[in-house]
């Protein structure tokens, strides 16, 4: 049982260890990067540290959603993103052992596989792909 | 000098005598034959006496004769000539009886003058009566015209009189019902003044409450006002909540990764943080909740300030309405109290009309009575006048009888010639 921050996307119910996640924080002062991609919304100041938040549901196909204020600031491990997500839920222990294999045809989705929380499927978030994603976009 | 007949009479004889002797003695003288001396003396005797009695029978049948013819004439109606005999030699009885013919002649004149005489008064009074019987009875015929008219127009009268008396009962009548249906106007505009007054009372109580409803209303907005900023309090101290609430979840969760990294030390701790996030998370849903129930009281708030206002707005129109009807009111009780005043004028009015129609009545039935007596008074001056017009012809018709009577005497009278120069 790994502790997994629930998180939505839009209507789907994501997941993500939080070993990979260093901290929430609330609705940190954006700074506005010039010239940058649409995803990434702007710089925050995070202890000293100058990271990149990125806007997930605008990354993953779910421009139109709502936005938690709260970012969720990602360990070195996940290149120390900040992520926008649509709602942040709770943390819970999830038995990620005996996940299902993420769906077919959904690289663009990001999702490492399907936990099974109460009757709930939580799309586990793929930090790797996510960092693809990014560099794929940047490369263009 | 007279000589009565019976004188002259016994004259001639004695003269024939005489004469008779004298012619006897004489004879011898004359020379006349013997036998012819009686014959002669005979003859003469004759001769003597057929002249002495033609003389003396000539002069009295002339008198005779005049006297007849006198009476002739008389008996004719010519009493113009006075007789005079011609042989009145020697007056005798026949110049008596000329006398006497005369003076019945001149009685007779003098009494044919006065019958004629009075036979002309007669006959013009007669005419006279005559013309005046005709007159009277042409004014007796125009008077019993005119009673006949006078009749009529009595009838007429009388009739008016019915009529007029028929009418005035009606008028009496109609006049009882327009001082009842005055009465009835008077007493009902005397409920609508109480009906009006009442409800102006009730209006003015409307008003009152109305007014009333309107200060409580005032000081319900207020009150709504002090309440919406009251729950705007609670709102912000629910945000305040549901802030501090959002920060002790996220604390939680932070606290939660720690403890995570904090490896098994971090165990309880991770723990207590998951309780934190729950607490905070049902302090999260208590405070929606509650901003759920605030928002609803708000809803409803201001739906009770709408209906408040609403309410507010229809009173003031009922008010508005209110004070139009107490206006309406006064304005029905004015009109009221005039109709009363006009009703109990009317009716006054009609009760004095009443009285003077039951004079007219007693006028009129006097009138009848005047009338009727009228009409009888009418009715006999008709019989008398009848009556003198019948005596009037009869009048008419003796006159004309006189006047023809007189006519006849007259012209009896006429045949008497009492002036020699009178014609027939």
């Amino acid at each position: 049982m790994i502790l997994t921050l629930i998180f939505t996307l839009g209507e789907v119910v994501y997941g993500l260890e939080i070993d990979a996640i260093q901290e929430i924080i609330e609705d940190p002062v954006l700074h506005h990067v010039p010239r940058a991609e649409g995803v990434l919304k702007g710089a925050i100041n995070f202890h000293g540290q100058i990271l990149a938040m990125v806007d997930l549901p605008e990354l993953l196909g779910f421009a139109g959603a709502m936005r938690d204020p709260r970012r969720v600031v990602l360990t070195p491990a996940g290149k120390s993103l900040v992520l926008t997500v649509s709602s942040i839920q709770r943390i819970v222990p999830l038995d990620l052992a005996n996940m299902h294999a993420p769906p077919e045809n959904c690289e663009k989705g990001a999702i490492r596989g399907v936990a099974d929380m109460d009757e709930t499927a939580v799309n586990l978030l793929d930090t790797d792909e996510i960092l693809n994603q990014l560099e794929a976009r940047y490369a263009e | 000098m007279r000589i009565e007949i019976s004188y002259k009479f016994i004259i001639g004889f004695l003269v024939v005598v005489v004469s008779g002797v004298i012619v006897n003695l004489a004879v011898p003288h004359l020379k006349i034959p013997g036998e012819f001396q009686q014959t002669f003396s005979i003859a003469c005797a004759l001769v003597v006496g057929l002249i002495i009695g033609a003389i003396f029978s000539r002069a009295f049948t002339t008198n005779i004769r005049q006297l007849t013819s006198a009476g002739d004439r008389i008996r004719q109606g010519d009493l113009s000539e006075d007789l005079t005999l011609q042989q009145n030699l020697f007056p005798d009885e026949t110049s008596d009886l000329a006398k006497a013919m005369n003076y019945i002649q001149e009685s007779l004149r003098a009494l044919v003058g006065d019958i004629r005489g009075i036979a002309f008064k007669v006959a013009s009074s007669a005419q006279h009566l005559s013309g005046t019987a005709q007159e009277m009875s042409a004014s007796s015929q125009q008077v019993a015209e005119t009673v006949d008219q006078i009749s009529k127009g009595a009838e007429t009268q009388a009739e008016m009189v019915e009529e007029s008396n028929r009418l005035f009962k009606e008028v009496a009548m109609s006049i009882n019902l327009v001082a009842s249906s005055a009465k009835k106007v008077a007493e009902s505009a005397h409920q609508t003044v109480e009906t009006a007054n009442s409800g102006s009372a009730l209006a003015g109580t409307s008003l009152s409450s109305i007014r009333q409803v309107l200060v409580e209303a005032e000081s319900s907005g207020k009150q709504m006002v002090n309440f919406v900023a009251q729950l705007q309090k609670i709102s912000k101290f629910v945000e305040v909540i549901n802030g501090i609430a959002q920060k002790t979840n996220l604390l939680a969760l932070n606290a939660t990764i720690e403890a995570a990294r904090a490896g098994e030390y971090g165990h309880g701790f991770a723990v207590v943080a998951e309780e934190i996030r729950k607490l905070a998370d049902s302090t999260t849903i208590s405070s929606d909740e509650i901003t759920g129930l605030v928002e609803g009281i708000r809803a409803e708030g201001q739906q009770v300030q709408a209906s408040m206002a609403q309410v507010i707005e229809e009173m003031e129109n009922g008010r508005e309405a209110v004070d139009r009807t107490s206006q309406a009111f006064t304005e029905i009780t004015d009109n009221a109290v005039g109709t009363r005043a006009k009703a109990n004028s009317i009716a006054e009015l009609a009760e004095q009309q009443i009285v003077s129609a039951e004079r007219i009545t007693r006028a009129i039935e006097e009138i009848d009575k005047v009338v009727s007596d009228n009409a009888a008074a009418t009715e006999q001056v008709s019989a008398a006048t009848q009556e003198q017009s019948a005596a009037m012809e009869e009048l008419a018709q003796s006159a004309k009888d006189l006047s023809s009577m007189s006519e006849t005497l007259l012209k009896v009278v006429k045949q008497f010639k009492l002036v020699k120069q009178e014609q027939d």
